[in-house]
């Protein structure tokens, strides 16, 4: 350490960040040292006029603003983006709201004032469009949780979406065909069976059907599909049929909906 | 409420306990504030970018990935200052001159600024940020590298290298 | 001074508790422990932060395998407890690999744990504050106890029973069992959205769902029952394919 100056060690000497052992070889060294001990002194001022530095602070507006916006977003979140069930009737009243605000518009229209309509029209298209995209968002993340239950949270947030898009379909369709737990798959089943009208949404039944083992899920799957007649189910109900480890129920079950297709 | 760290308030406040935002706010606000008036000399400015800060907080809450809390903020805040320098670039035909004659016209209107802020105007903003968020804004090497997108050991060095940058040239001053 | 005697107190209490020949590693940095088992699993608490493996006392290593070590299915045994013990990330990977010899494992009430059984092995845990998941794949059951959730649970043939403290409210609760009964218990004021369903079971509650009454609690007929409680809360999910649905107030 004699020979080796310590001028990178310096700051953090003076900052009492370093280990014990080291202090005390910087310690020594500097008390040898001319030329690191200029650089320790001249350092010693630095610090000293960083720590002397007078701190600006922020008027009290800052607080009193943040505090409005905050408020408005929990007014706004209690309203539109109610992400947990309890407040579910809340959201539909919202949609309540914005349609009365749309007849009020229509009712401004009718006076008249086409112009000014259009434009608020146009911001609540983009409100709407926005408070779905974060709940979009927020669903899609919490399907990647690491928690299974938040998935299931995740999941269950398709109630808020009337039309959910692609986007949505193929993350709950990669639960149900991927999600190593056996709860969640079951959930992004019952989440997808709402909306079997969709194409993607039958060919991942088809495919879930192929590769599902837990059997309170091919039941449900079964049931779907004989529900809409889907015709490409019958392969992989026979072929589960024929299978050993397929549990007598959900053969009963396919025996008796197997003929309902055709 | 108050002791717990700013990852799980972070996290409570993504799961729909917006008040928590409120300790959040008085926890870092003082110190983002700072950190922009420090880079753009402009408290007007830098009240309303802080504003815009924690309005995102609350409007990108559920983006939140369990990470260190002040380093997002703080990426915030950074992306903030410079979107905001950027906007201005229109304007004016090169960012550098901008972001030298923003802190320089402020100082001399201001005869109270420092020998340390003179010097401070002095280095790069690369380097002049890295300071600040250290020295000032209390944030450690390992936040620094998250929000930099650099290793511990990497913002270390170039810390100590700037320190020795900023003292030559106030010293020099004094 | 009485800290300190607590302090002692407590030290030796997991003195005694590795007294055998246990196994024990830290959890710093682990936010989960995945457990996997064919045979039965115990899961309590203790103070320590770390995962306690519990030597059963009749897995004396015979004559023939002394100085071999046990190859499992899931990997090697690097405890010399007969199990395969490796981090991933911040999981904590924890195989039993004797096929027929259950385990007590130990571990602090805050850490979030996955157990699951893949043949007959019942799966029991016992007063956790933390996220639980536990699946029986195949014949086990489960039994959770003393738990405020969120919890997970699926079994195929074995039953499950849940017995709630205070039920916290963040994140829902996930309880399904293919051929088993599910018999969960909540204190009397639980918030709660309940979601019930049985396809060839029946459902049987004392909350106030309104149905006609047998043995003291109310069946619930029909295969699907949604309702709220204490005025609605966290969503709570049970559901069985061929079992029943017990829900009892605390």
């Amino acid at each position: 350490m004699e020979k080796n100056h310590v001028l990178e060690l310096i700051p953090e000497y003076l900052d009492g960040v370093l280990p014990v052992e080291i202090q005390k070889q910087v310690e020594e060294h500097l008390l040898k040292c001319p030329k690191c001990q200029k650089e320790m002194e001249e350092m010693k001022l630095l610090f000293n006029a960083l720590d002397t530095e007078v701190v600006a602070v922020p008027s009290d507006r800052l607080k009193a603003k943040f505090e409005e916006a905050l408020e408005a977003e929990k007014e706004n979140m209690g309203q539109v983006v109610s992400l947990t069930s309890r407040k579910r009737s809340n959201w539909a009243s919202n949609l309540l709201k914005v349609a009365a605000s749309i007849a009020l518009l229509v009712a401004a229209f009718q006076m008249g004032s086409l112009f000014q309509q259009q434009k608020v029209d146009e911001n609540i298209s983009v409100l709407k469009d926005e408070t779905l995209q974060m709940k979009q968002t927020a669903m899609l993340s919490l399907m990647e949780n690491q928690s299974a239950s938040k998935r299931i949270q995740g999941v269950n947030y398709i109630d808020e979406f009337e039309h959910p898009d692609e986007a949505i379909i193929k993350a709950l369709a990669n639960r149900l065909l991927n999600d190593e737990n056996d709860n969640v798959r079951l959930t992004a089943f019952e989440a997808l069976s709402k909306f079997t009208s969709s194409e993607t949404v039958k060919n991942v039944f088809i495919d879930a059907l192929g590769q599902e083992k837990n059997p309170s899920i091919q039941i449900g799957i079964i049931e779907e599909l004989v529900k809409i007649q889907e015709k490409k189910a019958i392969d992989p109900m026979k072929k589960l049929l024929d299978e050993e480890e397929t549990q007598p129920f959900v053969k009963e079950q396919i025996k008796t909906g197997l003929p309902k297709i055709i | 409420m108050e002791t717990l760290s700013d990852e799980i308030l972070m996290q409570k406040v993504a799961e729909g306990n917006l008040d928590l935002l409120k300790v959040l706010f008085d926890r870092h606000h003082k110190h983002v504030y700072h950190f922009l008036y420090k880079m753009s000399g402009d408290s007007m400015l830098s009240e309303d970018l802080t504003q815009d800060v924690f309005y995102k907080l609350i409007k990108y809450r559920s983006s939140y990935k369990n990470g260190s809390f002040v380093s997002w903020l703080f990426t915030i805040a950074r992306n903030n200052l410079k979107s905001h320098f950027t906007r201005n670039q229109r304007h004016h035909e090169d960012l550098g001159v901008l972001e030298y004659t923003s802190v320089e016209n402020e100082s001399e209107g201001a005869e109270d600024h420092s020998q340390l802020q003179h010097a401070l105007n002095q280095l790069d903003v690369e380097d002049r940020e890295l300071i600040i968020l250290n020295r000032f804004e209390d944030i450690r090497y390992e936040e620094l590298a998250e929000i930099l997108g650099s290793t511990p050991g990497a913002v270390k060095t170039k810390v100590c290298r700037v320190l020795k940058k900023l003292k030559k040239i106030y010293l020099e001053n004094i | 001074m009485r800290k300190f005697t607590i302090l002692t107190l407590a030290l030796a209490f997991v003195a005694t508790l590795k007294a055998q020949n246990d196994y024990s590693k830290s959890l710093n940095g682990i936010e989960w422990v995945k457990i996997e088992s064919k045979a039965n699993i115990n899961l309590r608490t203790y103070d320590a932060n770390e995962l306690l493996i519990k030597g059963n006392r009749r897995v004396e290593t015979s004559e023939k395998a002394k100085g071999l070590r046990l190859v499992g299915e899931g990997g090697n045994d690097n405890t010399d407890v007969g199990f395969y013990v490796v981090q991933d990330g911040n999981t904590l990977i924890v195989k039993n690999l004797r096929k027929s010899e259950g385990a007590e494992i130990y571990l602090p009430k805050t850490q979030n744990v996955s157990v699951k059984s893949t043949w007959s092995g019942d799966i029991e845990i016992d007063g956790f504050t933390g996220e639980i998941e536990a699946d029986a794949q195949l014949n086990g059951s489960i039994e959770i106890m003393d738990v405020n959730g969120p919890v997970t649970a699926n079994t195929l043939n074995g039953d499950i029973t849940v017995e709630f403290g205070t039920v916290k409210q963040d994140s829902p609760i996930s309880i399904y069992s293919t051929n088993g009964a599910v018999d969960v218990t909540l204190p009397g004021n639980t918030p709660a959205d309940l979601s019930l369903s049985s396809t060839n079971g029946d459902i049987y509650t004392n909350f106030e769902l309104k149905r006609e009454e047998k043995n003291g609690l109310k069946s619930v007929s029909g295969r699907k029952v949604n309702a709220a409680i204490n005025n609605g809360g966290v969503n709570i999910s049970l559901k069985s394919t061929n079992g029943n649905i017990y829900l009892r107030k605390q």
